[in-house]
Parts: C-alpha cells; structure tokens; sequence
C-alpha cells in the first residue's frame, strides 16, 4: 500500500462543506445487532419500521426472523449527530481540475491567506441528514446500561477533561 | 479515501460539538478533516481542524463487531459511530518538540513543527495562543523578537499531572467505575477507603492521558505519580477484611467479561486469594486506556474518511 496513492492521502485535506451542517434534514437511524454487508438503499419504512411494536420494556422487532429488543438512545447533550458522505472527485463546481493535480509539489503555506487552505488535490465531505437520537437494537435482549455503544457516549464528557487546557501558574 | 466511483457511497455517522453548526453561519470554509501523526503511537490518524474558530478536534470510533446502521431508507454495514471531540494540540506539539529535543537547543517553532510524512502538522502552527500553551512544556528564550522553544520534560511532568487531576475529577462526576477495588472497599469505612479509591483514579487517569503520549513519557510520569509497577501486585496479607470482599468482587465479573483482556488475566489469576484477585483487577483497570471505550483501535477504519 506505500503507493503514490497512499501518499496523496497523507497530504490531501477532506473539506467539510458548513453550510451542510445547517441544511441537514432530520434523519431515522437504527443501530442493528447484526452485520448487513451491504451498503445501500433498503426498503426500511416497507418491512422494518411497521413492525416495530412498544412491548411492555421496550421495543421490539423482527430482522430476518429474529426478534429484536430496542431502546431509544440519546446523543449526550453538546453534541448534535450527522451522517456524512464524501463527495466524488471534481464534483466541486467552479474550480480548475486537472488530473494529475495530485501530483503537484506542496507550497509551504505559513503565510498563505485562509482561502488557500483548499487545495487542487483535496476532497470535500458534507452532512447529508442530522439526527439527536437512535434507536439501539438488541437480539432478544434490550442492550441496556452495559451496552458498550453507552460507554463510548461518555467519552465527549471526558474528553472534555483530558483536553480541557491547565491553567497558568 | 476510496469512496467508489461507480459503488454506493459510504455514509458516515458523526457526532459532532453542536457549536460547530451555528459557527457555521459564520464561515465559508475552514472546517477539515486531515491527517497528522498520533502523539502516542506515532501513526498516522485523522483530526478535524476548525480554522475559523481556530479549534482541534479528534476522532474516536466506536466500532464493535456485528452493527450496522439503518439510516432513513438505506443501510450502511459496519455500525460505526464517529465521534469528534476537543484536542489539547499541546499534546501533538510535543510530538515534535520531543523529537527537536534531541537537538538539544532552542529552535523557532516552525523549524520544530515539520514532517515529511504528514506535512498537515504545518496547521498546527495556526492555532491561537501557542506561545501561551508553549510555557507548560518548554524552556523559551527570545532573541529579535523572535521566539525560540526548548522541551523541558520537568515542566512537561508538572503540566501532566495536573492534567491527570483534571481527568480524575471528570471522572468522578461522571460516575466512571475506575476498578473492582472502588466496589469491594465501599463495603468497609475509615480513611482506608477513600485513600484507595483516590489511587484507582489517579492510575485511571493516568491510563487514559497515556494515550496521548509516548510510552517513555507514560512511565516517567507514572514514577512521578507514585504509582506502583502495574505487574508488582502488592504482597497484601489476606485479612478477613479483604475476605469480606469476595461476593462484590465475584459480581464484578459480569461487567468486566465485555473487556476480554481482563477476562483472559482474571482466569489466570484464578488460585489467587480473594484479595490478590482484587489487587490484580485493580491493576489492570487502572491501565485503562481510551479505547477500552471504543472497542477497537481506530487508526485502520479512520484512514477511510
């Protein structure tokens, strides 16, 4: 993998488009116990979603014959959740693209005005949905408190912490 | 990098500081995704830079085996979830003013803050109040107005620890169980209790802050702490004290089978006394480190942003 290729990558910056950010439509995610080794469009709404029933501890569904057992997880408070996707490359209007751009030796850019930050060579992602919740689904049990999707939502809190800078002395 | 022209695009799922959507407004450009090298093991990793507010941010992945997303009307395999938290960029700085130390004189910044493999780092160089956050970790001399920086690992220690006390009382108020040991002394009183209950906070901490330095930097500040040799388990004699422990401790075993190391060393442990058993767990906890709430080392699936 030590190709040219790899090299780019290393140089090449991934420009989150902002304004995506604010445009975002709300979007309905679900976290499912089971690994789909797809990636696509699903009729979700057709076979998933009307099948969800409010049990007496939860919800529960069914995915291919098994039975799920769910719980509506909140995104910690501070944070807002997005689902992003890469844009192809050239898909920026407005710009010279060359192939081989890539190519192109560095500047050293120490003084450069904040405009140059985008270069031939990189790539843009953008948010295509938002969300604030989800929906974590179980096989047969509700995940619960020990759900290690819980633990890593209280990372943020100490992150803060960790980076938080020290004051002077 | 490789987004498949021609395969369905992969959708990414983030958490991101909900400020960043009203900075937003504000900025035209300016937020990226780039990568530099990791403080700790020295690879390659992505960050997002807010250059407009001048920000540094880094990436976790959660990632645990058998998830996938439904998102809307589609699915995306792989269960990932993106989070994207403040970075103190004191700890990438340091990075190289270790790596310019062995120089051992006073260099201008920029001549510190280079690399040929992730040329990025230069963004560094553009973050606000860098001489400010310079004075926690090097020795600085001026000559013609111009600023010249030497690491001093005395400072750095100091700087560290302080860090390590910050993260403790993160970890307390956000209820964080730092060890086994915390569960079987709260079932005793005296001083006794709090005094150990502090040490599984401190070794806590100091595990997670180890994930944003080098290992020879971890050790000296783990000396600097007073804390034990993780593998020299205290010679305690059992007393009928620690025996009273035992039920609290076997309980614990339920929570910490999800962490298979602890799982694994436990079983070995297993001719150990009751209060041994409790020390080695105690041991192990507090090596802690910052992907013990991720599930898995994240530098691989990162790289695919």
């Amino acid at each position: 993998m030590e190709s040219s290729d790899e090299a780019a990558v290393e140089k090449c910056r991934v420009h989150l488009r902002p304004g995506t950010l604010r445009d975002a439509a709300r979007a309905t995610l679900h976290l499912l116990p089971c690994e789909v080794l797809v990636n696509g469009p699903a009729p979700v709404e057709r076979f998933f979603t009307p099948a969800i029933r409010q049990g007496t501890d939860g919800l529960e569904v069914s995915f291919r014959g098994r039975r799920l057992r769910g719980e509506e997880v909140v995104v910690p408070p501070g944070l807002e959740g997005y689902v992003m996707v890469m844009e192809e490359k050239g898909e920026v209007v407005g710009k010279d693209f060359s192939e081989g751009s890539s190519n192109l030796r560095e500047e050293p850019e120490l003084a450069a005005p904040p405009e140059a930050l985008e270069r031939d060579f990189d790539r843009f992602i953008g948010a295509t949905a938002s969300f604030s919740r989800f929906t974590l689904w179980g096989l047969e049990t509700i995940p619960g408190p020990d759900a290690k999707v819980r633990g890593a939502l209280t990372w943020p809190g100490l992150a803060a912490a960790i980076h938080a800078q020290v004051p002077e002395d | 990098m490789d987004c498949g022209n021609g395969a369905r695009a992969r959708q990414h799922v983030f958490l991101l500081p909900e400020y960043l959507k009203d900075a937003s407004k504000k900025m035209k450009s300016g937020l990226m995704f780039v990568k530099l090298v990791n403080p700790c093991s020295g690879e390659g990793t992505i960050y997002l830079f807010n250059m407009c507010l001048q920000q540094l941010f880094e990436i976790k992945i959660f990632k645990e085996k058998h998830h996938s997303w439904f998102i809307n009307q589609s699915v995306q395999s792989g269960g990932l979830l993106h989070f994207a938290t403040p970075m103190d960029p004191l700890f990438l700085l340091l990075h190289y003013l270790r790596k310019a130390d062995k120089e051992g004189k006073f260099q201008p910044l920029e001549q510190v803050v280079v690399d040929d493999m992730f040329p990025n780092c230069i963004l560094l160089l553009k973050l606000p109040d860098l001489e400010k956050l310079l004075r926690h970790v090097t020795e600085e001399k001026e000559i013609d107005k111009k600023k010249y920086y030497k690491y001093s690992k005395e400072k750095t220690i100091k700087w560290l620890e302080i860090k390590v006390h910050q993260t403790v009382s993160a970890l307390k108020t956000n209820n964080v169980n730092v060890g086994a040991r915390v569960q079987a002394t709260a079932f005793f009183s005296g001083d006794q209790v709090s005094i150990d209950k502090e040490e599984d906070y401190i070794r806590y901490a100091h595990g997670l802050i180890s994930d944003y330095i080098p290992k020879e930097l971890s050790d000296d500040l783990s000396k600097y702490l007073k804390l034990p040799e993780p593998s020299a388990s205290l010679p305690n004699p059992p007393s009928k004290k620690v025996k009273l422990s035992d039920e609290p401790v076997e309980a614990k075993e339920d929570y910490t089978k999800f962490n298979r190391k602890d799982w694994k060393t436990e079983k070995k442990n297993s001719k150990m006394t009751a209060a041994q058993k409790a020390l080695a767990k105690v041991d192990k906890s507090g090596m802690k480190s910052i992907d013990s709430f991720f599930a898995t080392k994240n530098k691989k699936k990162i790289g695919k942003i």
